[in-house]
């Protein structure tokens, strides 16, 4: 029976260019834009303006010019004028400007940064840190950083976190972030199978069919469990042929939580299929279920940009869980599979609780 | 005889509503029963019982001898189920739609592929077998949907409304289909809202309402306890000679006409006699 359901979804599956397009295309799509998006670490190549305007023959101002030309991420353009800085950032010729009075005096006459503080703090508070650095080494007389002077501040991983690893990807992110986002939405293709079975009758048939309750479920499930590992193993390999995505922990571990992901996945879809009686209520319910849950889960942004309520809200979603695990097993060698137990744990908790939920609410004889 | 189907003390609530009080029904082997009645009277239920696909909220249902809530694989093997939907993968080829049903019957191997050939055949749909479901028409998917129910050869068919929405010649192969089923031996519970489709197909016919069966027997012996006396005579001639003749000689025994009407033949068999009965599916 089970083969017998496999085969004939598999074949339904093929033949569905909705669907193949919603689990396979479009999280590439996504993959690709979010990987332009987002970026670590220095961006060489793509330096940033920043406008300038000190006074002629200002010493500090020559120094932080200096400072600027030195650091890898922005090139200064000097302007005649405080107010030709000032509206260069207006017009986004340039994305900040540094005006140096001539009258420097911390407190009663300091150094203005000009800034849109419109800006999302993501975006500004790393550029408004680097900037104040720079600025702060110009006035104290100090040449930009180098790799060769004595180190002032040194960043090290506390002990019990394994060190990332160097030139981290954007797809290291957004590879996981997309497969976790696309590979729930199994689950409304689970839940619209139900409703597609009802609707046609095929449902009724199999019902009086020589088959137990439990195969009948099963027979729905499994074929789902199946696409949805194979999904994952289209999109990981894409990311790592295609996108030059890296797998720095355990092979071993990124492939068992990618099956506590597509299990957890399939039992969600069982719990959609228990809440809506037909394909329209399964899809003004199932779609915006999923985003809510992607977002929350960090499956769009990092959720450590999140303020720390809503950091801690994501953990009651599966998909924070599944990413955090993602993260360790891709950024951080030596992750193991005993290091991402936890989250195996926790998305196999999940399965059990929207399954338990789900099969309270299912109904064979509707 | 031997019954393949007993329905005894069969009934189903849902909530407060009692959507069918308790049927008590034998079917006996190698039949054809019609089992008639109304929207909303009960009948989809009351066979959803016989075919475990409802759970009955009090009394039994034996297939075959095989209590089907508590030998369940044992009944369901002896019944097959014709759904009132076309119950099939329009995206899929009806030969895969067979090869699926039938693996659920546990079937495999060189029988399934005969089993599938022998079904497509009853359907006469052998030709198209590899045409996928969704290029077919009402009447295809009927016949189609009906081989999906005989495909295991069930001791017990059960047919649920199966000619809604199909051409008179679809409608004619499937009658063909269930008397040559029968005569082959296979027991058929029919259900139809069609009079004329129990009349010309079922031995023995079963009337329900608000969900009770009132009435069950031959439609002879329905016909002797429910229904009036008359006569119907075919006129070949002149009719109003013929029917003149005909008062006069019925009054010439004693007896009064009390009402005499005209009866022209019906549309469908105008239709079936000038276009034959021959399936034409394109």
């Amino acid at each position: 029976m089970l083969g017998a359901a496999i085969q004939k979804d598999l074949l339904l599956l093929s033949r569905d260019r909705r669907a193949l397009a919603m689990l396979f295309v479009m999280p590439v799509a996504f993959i690709l834009v979010f990987g332009m998006f987002f970026k670590f670490g220095p961006d060489k190549g793509q330096r940033r303006s920043i406008s300038v305007w000190h006074a002629p023959g200002d010493a500090r101002g020559e120094r932080l010019v200096e400072n600027l030309k030195a650091s890898e991420s922005f090139a200064p353009i000097e302007l005649p004028t405080a107010e030709a800085v000032r509206a260069s950032v207006a017009k986004e010729d340039s994305i900040a400007g540094v005006i140096v009075p001539a009258d420097f005096l911390a407190g009663a006459n300091p150094v203005e940064l000009v800034l849109d503080e419109g800006m999302s703090l993501q975006v500004r508070g790393p550029l408004q840190g680097s900037l104040t650095g720079l600025i702060v080494r110009a006035l104290l007389g100090l040449p930009a950083p180098s790799p060769n002077e004595p180190a002032m501040v040194v960043v090290k991983t506390p002990p019990g976190i394994d060190r990332p690893m160097t030139n981290i990807s954007a797809f290291q992110v957004t590879v996981p972030g997309n497969a976790v986002l696309f590979g729930f939405f199994i689950a409304l293709s689970v839940a619209i199978g139900f409703t597609e079975e009802r609707r046609s009758g095929t449902w009724r048939r199999s019902m009086a069919a020589p088959v137990s309750r439990a195969t009948l479920l099963l027979a729905k499930l499994v074929p789902y469990s199946l696409v949805g590992l194979v999904q994952m193993a289209f999109l990981f390999g894409i990311g790592a042929l295609g996108f030059g995505m890296q797998i720095a922990g355990s092979m071993l571990g990124l492939v068992l939580l990618s099956i506590a992901v597509v299990i957890c996945a399939t039992s969600l879809g069982l719990l959609l299929a228990s809440l809506g009686r037909t394909e329209k209520q399964i899809g003004s319910i199932g779609p915006p279920v999923l985003l809510v849950m992607g977002m929350l889960g960090g499956s769009m942004f990092p959720r450590l940009a999140m303020p720390v309520f809503m950091q801690k809200v994501g953990l009651a979603i599966p998909h924070a869980w599944a990413l955090d695990g993602y993260y360790a097993l891709l950024v951080r060698p030596n992750t193991t599979v005993i290091d991402v137990l936890p989250q195996i744990g926790a998305l196999l908790g999940f399965t059990v609780l929207f399954a338990v939920v789900g099969l309270s609410r299912f109904r064979f004889e509707r | 005889m031997a019954s393949v189907l007993a329905l005894a003390g069969l009934g189903k609530d849902y909530g407060d509503r009692r959507a069918v009080d308790a049927v008590d029904l034998e079917i006996e082997a190698g039949t054809i029963t019609g089992l008639l009645g109304p929207n909303g009277a009960g009948k989809t239920t009351t066979i959803s019982m016989a075919s475990g696909v409802v759970t009955p909220t009090r009394g039994t249902a034996l297939v075959d001898g095989h209590d089907v809530w508590k030998q369940p694989r044992l009944a369901k093997r002896a019944l097959g189920l014709v759904p009132q939907e076309l119950a099939l993968y329009d995206e899929l080829t009806a030969r895969q739609n067979l090869r699926y049903f039938g693996r659920i019957y546990g079937l495999g191997g060189a029988e399934l592929a005969s089993r599938i050939d022998w079904a497509l055949g009853v359907a006469g749909l052998g030709d198209r077998a590899s045409e996928s479901v969704s290029q077919f028409s009402g009447g295809m998917k009927r016949r189609l949907n009906l081989a999906a129910g005989v495909l295991h050869k069930p001791k017990l068919l059960i047919l649920d409304e199966p000619t809604v929405g199909v051409d008179p010649q679809s409608r004619n192969h499937v009658f063909e289909t269930v008397k040559t089923l029968r005569d082959e031996g296979m027991t058929v519970l029919y259900t139809s809202h069609y009079m004329e489709e129990v009349e010309m197909l079922c031995d023995r016919v079963a009337i329900m309402d608000h969900g009770k069966l009132i009435a069950a027997g031959t439609i002879d012996e329905l016909v002797a306890t429910h229904g009036g006396k008359g006569l119907d005579i075919e006129i070949e001639g002149d009719l109003e000679t013929a029917r003149a003749a005909a008062i006069a000689a019925i009054e010439g025994t004693g007896a009064t006409v009390k009402t005499i009407s005209a009866r022209r033949g019906n549309l469908e068999g105008v239709f079936l006699s000038l276009t034959g009965k021959a399936l034409r599916d394109e």
